[in-house]
Order: structure tokens, then sequence, then C-alpha cells
């Protein structure tokens, strides 16, 4: 039964001194504890050329039927941040910079129980989790209103994501197409420039989002 | 949330029977639009309602312009505006090969409409769109990517591309994201709407069409009324 | 002739990843090319043998396809599919373990690689080492493995594996004598 690594040779191990460093005497365990690292095979590993082909063969199988995994995905409600370009624009002259970067997420699917209308359309009643996020630094209030909230300014606010600026919130939309814009302050709407957007027909725009069972497109 | 489970029974109302009835509308309307722009909306809805066009969308538009603070004649105009392009829509969505169309695939036209796409543009897209497809997915797709400043017509060519290829109506569904993606890239919203028509060009390997193309079959509502 | 799409080069893991969540599901084979390899090495030494490292790195890319709506930071993709391999890894070392099967002999894994001086006691010892990794416990193996053939620190390794430094370090103290007991021919 060998000794231990006098603790010293151990602090050399793990780099934390050098072999000039240890006294005379430790200095034969030194070299030979370095002999036992440095048998490390630090050279690279390469897998087989198939093995992209046969992940992309199962992800694509996977992505296909709904039944299987990809249900399983979207059914544990969990978040998902896609986060688009962010650009800071002016909106007001000289007032604060809102900068108007949304990124809508999506997320899983509520647990939902029966709904109304459950023969609507395939079965499609349910809802799907979907994350709001506005960059704007300078607003007091954020709020989004759309189709899905009957434009109530009151109905889904936003709340800070920590001191960054970010403001977001999580609703369950139902499967379909809504617009929405966000409401800054109570009176300042908000479109993001990155996402599809609709003339509102008042000479304004508003933002698009798709609600599916594969979840949120924009 | 009530808010929210109130937008899911109009959004599912709308879609099932295809119109709400006058008592649903003065619910809607009460509280959250000033008088006289519910009384002129009432009277517009009541109009739609008879000719079978879908009524929501219509309280909707009056409910969002009082929630912006949009002057009542502006928010009326706009509410009659929207009546006419879902009679629009309709007509163009008949002449494409659908009777009798349901709300939905009505709103899908008036969206396409909205967004530059032109009404003979609806009726060839509704033609190609046999099942699986369905006309209100391609139309709101379409309408989507002209959001996106695809032009109308290559919007068009790709979406009637992706059918022609046998794609199913999710991967229509993910076009919007990826010609956004690919002006992230630095394309433009006609340059990513190429790339893609060129990638979707042939039936993806192992996925055989489960349709008959058009015009081997005769054309039939595949909605209920 | 207009931009051309799927030009990986540029694209970064947070780009890939919103695309394919936004349904382009075949823009994850970038995610795939990038990191086949970058792990393998990892897999291998935890589990002892290249063919099972294989299946492990595929289905660890699989399954991060799978539950990448999961992944709360795009941008930082690479740590958490590192995750979901480390995970695979251990559960294969436990099914292993209840069926009783050991791992393979290392003795077919690695070809040593070719030292420039053909110095035997060298790939000897390499061979040496490779077996007594096998004799460690998992998480001895893999501190280890981290620290000396991933080079990571060990704040680094706290931050992967949830362990303070201290215990690491006594992890690490006990591989040490360990492998100097188990390697003492070729010491």
């Amino acid at each position: 039964m060998m000794a231990s690594y006098h603790p010293l040779v151990k602090r050399l191990l793990d780099g934390e001194v050098s072999l000039a460093e240890l006294p005379p005497e430790l200095q034969a365990e030194g070299e030979e504890a370095l002999r036992l690292v440095g048998a490390a095979d630090r050279a690279p590993v390469a897998l087989s050329p198939a093995l992209e082909e046969r992940v992309m063969t199962a992800v694509r199988s996977h992505a296909a039927s709904p039944g299987n995994r990809a249900w399983r995905w979207l059914n544990t409600p969990r978040e998902v941040e896609l986060r688009l370009r962010v650009r800071p624009w002016t909106v007001w002259a000289g007032a604060l910079a809102a900068a108007a970067g949304l990124a809508l997420l999506l997320v899983g699917r509520p647990a939902s129980g029966p709904g109304p209308g459950s023969e609507a359309r395939g079965g499609t009643r349910d809802s799907v989790f979907v994350r709001f996020v506005l960059y704007a630094p300078g607003a007091r209030r954020v709020a989004v209103a759309g189709t899905f909230n009957q434009w109530d300014r009151s109905a889904a606010p936003l709340v800070p994501a920590g001191t960054s600026g970010v403001w977001t919130t999580t609703l369950a939309l139902p499967v379909g197409q809504h617009q929405y814009a966000f409401v800054v302050d109570g009176a300042r709407w908000v479109v993001d420039p990155a996402a599809p957007a609709v003339d509102d027909g008042f000479g304004r725009r508003n933002s698009v989002v798709a609600v599916t069972a594969q979840g949120a497109q924009l | 949330m009530r808010t929210i489970g109130l937008a899911l029974t109009l959004v599912l109302g709308s879609t099932l029977t295809g119109a709400l009835s006058a008592q649903d509308v003065r619910a809607q309307l009460d509280g959250r639009v000033s008088p006289e722009v519910q009384r002129a909306v009432r009277g517009i809805a009541a109009d739609a309602a008879a000719r079978g066009l879908p009524v929501d969308p219509l309280v909707q538009k009056a409910i969002e312009g009082a929630a912006k603070g949009v002057p009542a004649d502006r928010v009326i105009a706009a509410v009659r505006t929207l009546a006419g392009r879902l009679g629009e829509a309709r007509e163009a969505v008949r002449a494409g090969g659908v009777a009798a169309p349901s709300g939905d695939v009505v709103e899908g036209g008036a969206d396409a409409l909205n967004a530059g796409i032109s009404p003979r543009q609806v009726s060839d897209l509704v033609r190609v769109s046999q099942p699986p497809q369905d006309p209100a997915l391609t139309l709101r797709v379409a309408a989507t990517l002209a959001a996106l400043g695809v032009p109308p017509k290559q919007a068009l060519e790709l979406v009637q591309g992706m059918i022609s290829a046998g794609r199913s109506p999710s991967d229509l569904l993910g076009l919007p994201g990826q010609v956004q993606a690919g002006v992230g890239r630095g394309a433009t919203p006609a340059q990513a709407a190429a790339g893609l028509a060129r990638a979707a060009g042939g039936t993806p390997p192992g996925r055989i069409p489960d349709w008959v193309p058009p015009g081997q079959r005769r054309p039939r509502n595949p909605h209920k009324p | 002739m207009g931009v051309p799409l799927g030009f990986e080069g540029e694209a970064t893991d947070a780009e890939v990843v919103r695309a394919v969540l936004a349904g382009d599901v075949e823009r994850y084979a970038v995610l795939v090319r990038r990191y086949r390899d970058r792990y393998a090495r990892y897999a291998s030494r935890m589990l002892g043998s290249r063919d099972v490292a294989e299946d492990a790195v595929q289905d660890a890319l699989v399954r991060a396809f799978d539950r990448l709506a999961d992944c709360r930071e795009p941008d930082k993709f690479a740590g958490w599919l590192f995750l979901i391999l480390r995970n695979r890894c251990y559960a294969e070392r436990r099914r292993r373990q209840r069926q009783e099967r050991p791992l393979d002999s290392t003795d077919e894994m690695f070809a040593a690689p070719d030292r420039p001086d053909g110095a035997y006691e060298q790939v000897e010892r390499a061979h040496a080492l490779e077996r007594a990794l096998q004799h460690l416990t998992p998480e001895q193996r893999e501190v280890f493995v981290l620290k000396h053939m991933e080079g990571l620190a060990y704040e680094e390794i706290a931050g992967v594996t949830g362990a303070t430094v201290a215990s690491l370090k006594m992890r690490m103290h006990r591989a040490y004598d360990r492998l100097r007991e188990l390697m003492k021919e070729h010491l």
C-alpha cells in the first residue's frame, strides 16, 4: 500500500506551488506525481462522422411527431427567452429615450382543464404561455394591451426584471392570431419594429403574434 | 384571469358561431366606448351580421380605438372601413371556390387585404389551400409575411410554393419566423423570402404529399358554414 | 441573387437557438456540428469507452433539441448542453451498475497518440492512467478529467458541478492517492 502524497505535493498537482518551491526531500515525490498527471491524454477525441446525421434524423422525427416528444416538450410549462434585436429609439422628442425592444417568448402550456367550445378547430381550445419583454429603461409603468385582453391598459402590467430596464410579464394566450402593443407610462403606445406590424386603422401600427400549438410565431 | 377567459370566449365564440349576438355586442362595448361610438358600432355590426360577416373584429376595433384615445369619429370610420374590408374579403374568398366561408377565413382574408394583398391574390391563395391546408391559416401567414415587408407577390409565391411542395401547415406557420431570421442576418424581406422559396421547392425527403393537387378535384368548401 | 441564407459561419449560438425555436429545425445541425466533438473527450473519459461516449453525445444532442425551450440563456447553449451530457454520463454509469455490466475494457478504447519520441513507457503510462480512472468514483474521475484534461480551474468546476471548491479539492486529493496506488508499476 503506497503512502499518500504529501499535502505539498498535492498542492503541486493542483498548480498552487511549483516543483522548485518544494523542499529537497519532496522533489522525487513531486516529480513522480507530475509524471502521473502528465500521463493524462489530452488529445481531442473525434467521434464518428455519421453522428451528425443520426442526430438530425432523430431531431427531424421528433419535430414532426406532435404526439411524441415535441408534445412533451410543449406540455411542461417552462420559459424561454427569445430576445430579438433591442433597438433604442426616441419615441417622444426630447423626452425619455424609450428603448422599444420586444422579445416575444414561447413558454409551455398551462395545465388547463376543459374549456368552452372544445370542438373548435381540432380541439385547439388550449392556451399557450407567452412571455412579453420590453426594454424601456426610462419607463415608470409598462403594460401590454391587445386583442387578447380587450386592449385594457391595466389588465396586463409588466414588472421590472432587475434593474436593467427590462420589463416582463407572462400571459396565457389562446391559440390564434393576436394584435397588441405596449403602453408605456399609461399613454405612450409602443410597437416593436422587429416584429410584424400591421396598420391599426387609426394611423398607427400594432404588433402581431400568431400563437399555435407549436408556440408563438412572430 | 377573468379578462383572458373572456377574450378566449370571444375568440372561440366568433369561430364557432360566426357572429356575436346583439346582446353580446352591447355587453362588450358598455363602459369601454363612448355612447356615440357604441350607437354607431352597434349599427355597423348589425348590418354586418345580417350580411353574414363576422362581427367580433368590428367590436375589437372599436374597443381598441377607445383604449388608444382615438377621437370618436375616427373610431367609427375605422370600424366602417373594416366592415367594408370584411365584405371584400368574403367576396374574394368566394371567388376562390369557398362558397360559404367561416368567419375565420373571412378574417384571414381581411388581414391579407389589410397587409396589401390584392383580392385577386386572396382568391388565388384560397384556391390552392386545399386540405390539409386551411385557407384561414394560409391567408394569415401570407398577411404576416406581407406585414414583415415581403412584397405581396413574393409572399404569395412563397406560401403557394410551400403548399405545392407538400409542406405541412406547421411548416407554413414557421415562415414568418424564418423570414425574420433572414432579415436578422442582413437580408431584405424579399431576399429572405426568395431564399426560402428556393429551398422549399421539391418534396422534403421521406414525406409524400397526402393531398390532391388543385384542379384534380372539384373545389369544395372545406369549412362548416 | 440575394443573401445566401443558412450561412452558418456567422450565426451565434443564440441566433441559431432562436431560429430553431421559431420552427427552422434544420438549423439545429449548426449546433450539432459545432459541439459534436467538443465534449467527446470528457464523455470518453467519464465513460471509459469512445463508443459509449458517442451514444451519450448523440443522445445529449437530441435531448438538448427536445428541451430547447428550456434553455434559459440561448447564448449559453454550450454550457447547457454540457450539463445535459453530464447528466447523461452519470445516468449511463448508474444504468451499467444496475445491469452489472462493466464498462468496456479500456484496452480497446484509444489508440494512444504516437509520441514523437516513441517512448514506450509514456504510452504505457497513459494506458494505465485511463484504466485507473475507471476505478475512481464518478465524482473523483470527473474532477480529475475536468481539471487535468479539460483544463478547468476549481472555481469553474464548482460552477459546473455545484460542489464547493473545498469539497472538490478533497475529492481530487483522494483521487491522487488512489491513482498513485493503481499506477504504482508505471510511475
